[in-house]
Parts: C-alpha cells; sequence; structure tokens
C-alpha cells in the first residue's frame, strides 16, 4: 500500500520542483506532502513524509548503521562508502543490500529511485565537495526526495560542508535523537526505541563496572604519510567514547580541529597509558586489519618508551567505531576492555 | 644582456667576467668569498644544532649533546636518535641535492628559472607515488620512497632521451621542452588517478607538500651515497658549467666537449633532485632560489656557486623545517610550506635589493 501513495505524491513534488524552476512560486513540497504529512528538523530544514518512505539510499557507515538498527534493510535500495566492516548484527542484511564502494554520482543516485537519502556526513549534499556529491537536499527535495544528515555534522546550511553544531557538545544523547527522529518518520519508532534502550543499558552497564577505576590517558593514533601520527582531539566523538569507557583523551585540551596531526615528538610528551589505532577505510575492514597499524606503531622506534608500547597497551580499533552512532556502544564496550582489561571482558 | 662579447645570432649568450676575473657578487674579492663561505658553513653547523634540541619534547642543549656523544637508551637518547637525527639529516641531504641540482640545472639550460623540476623529475616522482597509492595500494605504512626515486630516474631519463633526439643533441631548449612536455603529461595523469580515486588524493596532499619526517636511517644510508656521487659528478663539471654560460659556440670554441658535459649533468641531476625529492618530496622552491642566493653573493663562477649551495641549501631547509617545528604546536607545519612561506618574501626582498647576478 505504501508504495502506491507514496508514488503520486513523489510526482507531485516533482512536479512541484519543476514549477519551482520555472520561477512560478508553487506551494513549497511539504504542503504538497499534504496536511497529515509527519514533519521532523534535522540541520534546520523540515523533512516531511506523507508515509513512511520505502525507498531508502544510505551513505557512509554511520549512515547505512542507523537504516539496519531501525530495521529498514529490506527498504533499502541502495548504499555507499563503508569505512569498515558493518556491525556483526547487520551483517547479513548489509550482505543483501546493493553496495557501492564509492559514493554515487547525482544520476547514480536517481537510477535507484530513492525517496529518503540518510548521509552519515554532510559532504554528500554539498555544492563544493571534495568527495562526490549528488546535490544540495533542496535540489533533492524538489524531486521528491526527502534527506537526513545525522545531526553531529550538521553544515550551517544547505550545501555546504562546514559544521553548525560544535563538534565538542555532540554526545551519545545526539545519536538517540537521531535514532527517534528517524524512527518516527519511518513509522519505527518501537525499533528506535529499543535499540535507544539497549544502548542505554550496555552503556551504564560499562559505566558500573568501571566507576571509581583509575581513568588512563588514551590516544587514538594513526601512523601518517610522514611519519608523524594523526590524533582523535578532545572534540571528536572519539573522546566521549573513551570517557564513557573510563579513560581521559590524552589530546583532550586539542580542541579547534576533530582530527590533528602531530609529530612522533608529541606523542612521545603525552605518553599516553593506552594507545587505540584508527584503521580506516574499506568495507571488508575488521578489527583484524588494523593490526597493521599496531604493527606500524608499536615498531616506531621512537616510541619504544612510550608507556602504551611499552606496556603492549597498543591496541587495534577502527576509524568507523569513533564516529557518532549506533555503534557507540559497542565501541564504548571494546575500549572499556581495552583500557580496563580487570574489570571489563572484552 | 649586453651581447657585446657574444657572437651574433647566440641570443641566450650573457656578458660575463672570465672565471677567475673578479665576480660581481655581494662579497668582494676572493678572501671576501671564502671568508663567507666560512661563515655559510657555520651557519648550517648551527642549523643542524638547533635543529636536535628543538622539538615539541623539550630537551635542553645539554641533554641534546649527551644524546649525541653518549647514548644510554633514555627517552632523551631516543627522541634525538630516531627522530631529530634522521630530520636533519634528512634535511642535509635532500638541502644539498637540491641546491647543486637547481645550480647545474641553471648552468646547463641557461634559464634562470629552471630547478631540478625541469628534467621532470618532480612530475615523474609525483606520478609513480600516486600510482603506488592508487594501483599498487602502497600504504602509508610501507612508504613511497623507491617509487619517487623511480619516477623521479625514469623521468629524467626519458626527458634525456627525448631532448637528445634530432640534430644538436640534448641542448638546453629540447630539454627544456622535453621536460615540460613530459611534466604536462605525466602531471594529468597523475591528476586523472587523484580525482577517481580519492582515498590517493588524501595521502598524496600531504607527500606532494615536502617533509623531512618521512624517510628512516636505513632509507637515509641509501640516499647519502647517491647525493654525494651526484654532488662529484656535479662538480666535476662545475668549469664547464663557466663556458656552457658563454653560450655553446663560444663554450664548444674554448674546448668544452657539450655532449659529455651535458650527459655528465643530467646524471648529477638525476641522482640529486631524484634522491631529495624521494626521501623529502618536491620541494621545488629551495633549487630554484638558493642558486640564485649563491649567485648573489658570489658572482657568476660556478666554482663558488657550487660550494656555496652545499652549504647554504642545507641550511636552509633545516632551518625552515625548525621553524615548522614551532610555529603552530602542538602541530607542525611542513618544510615545503615553510620554505615557501618564509623563503618566498626573503627572495623577493634578495631581487629587489640587488639585480640579480645574471647567469
Amino acid at each position: 500500500m505504501a508504495p502506491v501513495s507514496s508514488f503520486p505524491r513523489r510526482a507531485a513534488s516533482a512536479l512541484a520542483g519543476a514549477f519551482l524552476i520555472a520561477g512560478c512560486g508553487a506551494p513549497a513540497p511539504e504542503q504538497a506532502a499534504g496536511e497529515d504529512a509527519l514533519t521532523r528538523t534535522n540541520c534546520g530544514i523540515d523533512v516531511a513524509v506523507g508515509a513512511p518512505p520505502e525507498r531508502l539510499y544510505a551513505a557512509y557507515q554511520p549512515g547505512i548503521e542507523v537504516a539496519h538498527a531501525l530495521g529498514l534493510s529490506d527498504r533499502l535500495v541502495g548504499t555507499a562508502f563503508l569505512d569498515a566492516e558493518v556491525l556483526p548484527e547487520y551483517a547479513d542484511e548489509q550482505a543483501e543490500a546493493e553496495y557501492v564502494p564509492t559514493l554515487p554520482s547525482r544520476e547514480g543516485l536517481l537510477e535507484t529511485e530513492p525517496d529518503f537519502v540518510i548521509s552519515g556526513y554532510n559532504g554528500f549534499f554539498a555544492e563544493n565537495s571534495p568527495d562526490r556529491s549528488v546535490g544540495t537536499r533542496a535540489s533533492l527535495r524538489e524531486l521528491g526526495v526527502q534527506s537526513w544528515i545525522l545531526s553531529p555534522l550538521c553544515p550551517s546550511e544547505d550545501g555546504l560542508t562546514d559544521r553548525a553544531i560544535d563538534p565538542g557538545s555532540v554526545r551519545v544523547g545526539s545519536v538517540y535523537r537521531d535514532l527517534r527522529d528517524l524512527g518516527a518518520l519511518f513509522g519505527a519508532e518501537e525499533n528506535a526505541e529499543q535499540v535507544i534502550s539497549d544502548m542505554r543499558e550496555r552503556i551504564s552497564a560499562v559505566e558500573e563496572q568501571v566507576e571509581g577505576a583509575e581513568r588512563p590517558s588514551v590516544a587514538i593514533v594513526s601512523p601518517g604519510e610522514d611519519g608523524g601520527y594523526r590524533v582523535a582531539s578532545g572534540i571528536d566523538f572519539g573522546t566521549r567514547i573513551i570517557e564513557h569507557a573510563g579513560g581521559v583523551n590524552a589530546f583532550a585540551d586539542l580542541t579547534e580541529k576533530r582530527n590533528v596531526d602531530v609529530g612522533v615528538e608529541e606523542l612521545v610528551e603525552r605518553d599516553p597509558d593506552v594507545i587505540l589505532t584508527d584503521a580506516c577505510c574499506d568495507a571488508g575492514l575488521t578489527t583484524q586489519d588494523a593490526e597493521d597499524e599496531v604493527r606500524a606503531i608499536t615498531s616506531d622506534p621512537a616510541l619504544e618508551g612510550v608507556t602504551a608500547v611499552a606496556g603492549g597497551d597498543v591496541h587495534p580499533f577502527l576509524f568507523a567505531d569513533r564516529a557518532a552512532g549506533v555503534r557507540a556502544a559497542h565501541s564504548i564496550e571494546l575500549v572499556a576492555a581495552h583500557i580496563h582489561p580487570d574489570l571489563v571482558e572484552q | 644582456m649586453t651581447g657585446a662579447t657574444a657572437p651574433p645570432g647566440n641570443r641566450h649568450a650573457t656578458a660575463l667576467p672570465a672565471p677567475g676575473e673578479p665576480g660581481r657578487g655581494l662579497l668582494p674579492g676572493r678572501a671576501g668569498r671564502a671568508a663567507g663561505l666560512v661563515l655559510a658553513g657555520l651557519a648550517l653547523a648551527a642549523a643542524c644544532a638547533l635543529s636536535l634540541v628543538t622539538g615539541n619534547y623539550t630537551l635542553s642543549f645539554t641533554d641534546a649533546a649527551s644524546a649525541v656523544a653518549a647514548p644510554a637508551g633514555s627517552e632523551a637518547d631516543r627522541i634525538v636518535w630516531h627522530v631529530r637525527v634522521p630530520r636533519t639529516a634528512t634535511g642535509v641531504l635532500a638541502g644539498i641535492g637540491l641546491g647543486i641540482a637547481g645550480a647545474v640545472m641553471q648552468g646547463l639550460t641557461r634559464n634562470p628559472l629552471a630547478g631540478p623540476g625541469i628534467l621532470g623529475v618532480n612530475a615523474g616522482a609525483a606520478f609513480a607515488v600516486v600510482v603506488a597509492m592508487s594501483v599498487f595500494q602502497v600504504g602509508a605504512l610501507t612508504g613511497y620512497l623507491w617509487y619517487s626515486f623511480a619516477g623521479a630516474a625514469l623521468a629524467a631519463v626519458f626527458v634525456y632521451a627525448l631532448g637528445s633526439l634530432g640534430t644538436g643533441g640534448a641542448t638546453p631548449v629540447k630539454l627544456a621542452l622535453a621536460g615540460a612536455a613530459l611534466s604536462a603529461m605525466v602531471g594529468s595523469a597523475t591528476t586523472a588517478i587523484t580525482l577517481l580515486d580519492a582515498s590517493a588524493l588524501d595521502d598524496f596532499r600531504f607527500w606532494a607538500v615536502g617533509s623531512l619526517t618521512r624517510a628512516d636511517t636505513g632509507q637515509l644510508l641509501v640516499a647519502a651515497p647517491a647525493v654525494l656521487i651526484g654532488a662529484c659528478l656535479a662538480t666535476a663539471v662545475r668549469r664547464e658549467l663557466n663556458t656552457v654560460a658563454l653560450g655553446e659556440d663560444m663554450a664548444r670554441s674554448l674546448g668544452t666537449r657539450l655532449a659529455s658535459t651535458r650527459a655528465l649533468a643530467a646524471v648529477s641531476v638525476v641522482l640529486l633532485a631524484g634522491t631529495a625529492t624521494a626521501i623529502a618530496g618536491p620541494i621545488t622552491f629551495v633549487g630554484l632560489v638558493v642558486p640564485h642566493i649563491a649567485r648573489a653573493l658570489t658572482g657568476p663562477d660556478y666554482r663558488w656557486i657550487m660550494p656555496w649551495c652545499v652549504l647554504l641549501a642545507p641550511a636552509v631547509l633545516v632551518l625552515a623545517d625548525v621553524l615548522g617545528r614551532v610555529l603552530i604546536r602542538p602541530e607542525q607545519l611542513q618544510v615545503g610550506i615553510v620554505t615557501g612561506l618564509i623563503g618566498a618574501p626573503f627572495f623577493v626582498h634578495l631581487v629587489r635589493r640587488r639585480k640579480l647576478a645574471q647567469l
């Protein structure tokens, strides 16, 4: 039933879009969706659906995983650009989904006839993006395609690649809010609540286990091209993950950018107790693949004296693990097991 | 270009005092130039010393000195020996390579804008690195050093072969044209790959800036003899470069064997610039500017320009790297950015203060 009802709506929106282009001042597409349209605001844009979207396109790891988490796997018409293997609980669903390793062009996206697009990062809808872009959200809405950017990465305006939200203010709660809103739009409220309460439970279980324990300093580190290292700063969501897991980010005082390239000396100077790697970006990437980075770090003679290296506390971790998404509970458990092996089981 | 002594039809010839005559540099006379050379040597030594004590890890002069003199396995020793010594050595080797290669290319092609890049070595190295990143999936962890050296060498050999075709052998104009053609061709292939493969682009952006922190000790031990041999070859043709500056007909009539001079010079540039690009990335600016600074100081005699480049270019590069460590702490500014940002205005100042000594 739903596809039947959504088709005329898309046609109507497309028509409205055509009028807009013609400059005839046609009604806004939101109104075209009808009186009973359900609206949620995302990044300052009203996203309205007359009925739950049926053809979902998901881009980037956090976008794809949130779709699976909400139980929308069978509505996926396409997925693109994973940084790592999806969480094991979504592996079967992802194996059945259409997947392309690079972002689609606008035509490539529209070919899949989506009525809703979720993106994990804002560059997907940018007008001037370093990655491939499918056009602004407004331009997609004119074709009847609604869109959603996971809110921690909202740009200040549609089509830009900047960030409206101070990345340092992103909390696990930001993920819950997106889950609730998307759950409502897709008619999957129960799934959303289920995912949220699961995450809550798992995270507070970890917090109880590590409560009162000493909080080791942790650095999320990736070996760079020129012998230096890239670290996750204090405003990266990785810092929140480390905090929930009972540690502190050794680079928490850096707050200008999320990722900072520091030289090897800075890493020695900070002397973290635990080092987590930051391996990225391939759809088949697993924690095992991060062992290369572990080896690179442990075999750097300059780092021999760093507490984490000397104590064998360099652990595989993935870039995907530090995104603000449904992976957060998994990541917090993983980090806690690494930094409090005596308190938290792996 | 007064052309008074140049044969008609040789438009490139410049009026030049014969080798050995008083030069027109800022430093007067042989004694002045020699004293200046000693000062330049001291400046290089000071730059290296600064490079050993400057960094995010706080070390005093005495800590660094004792780490150099008597390493005992402490944290300070590791920082000095595994971070700062290789970094300084990279700066010295790459500086020598770029400085001499720039001087040789400017002399050989009688083109003041010639740099090590004119034989296509930068374009070749960049292409090889992008291919390594994108096609062979070589990651940052393994490094691109050998690829970039192979790319630089292949490009230079190709340009030299192409420039040697036709009558007259490898004339400067043909070399420059062949280099420009290859750079354009390979450059667009590089751009095409980076556009198609965004993840390759990311690492490439860093590589393309130039940095002294890339090479490890093992790689430097291979790079050092290559630079040494290249420098010896360049030194061997220093007199010939002086006569080439008078114009080819004049050089030939003075008994210069042009073909062998060009071949030796080209091999030395491949070794010097190729190695420098391999260990530090494409830092073109130093190779262009330092020979001009040397020329401004000592006059147009390559027997003086060469030793000045040997001391001045590494001093400039190492100092720029030291600045890069302190300017935006705790991050680091890559040396290629610093040489451009600070070197360019300085260069303009120098040019404005004194009309550059002509080639």
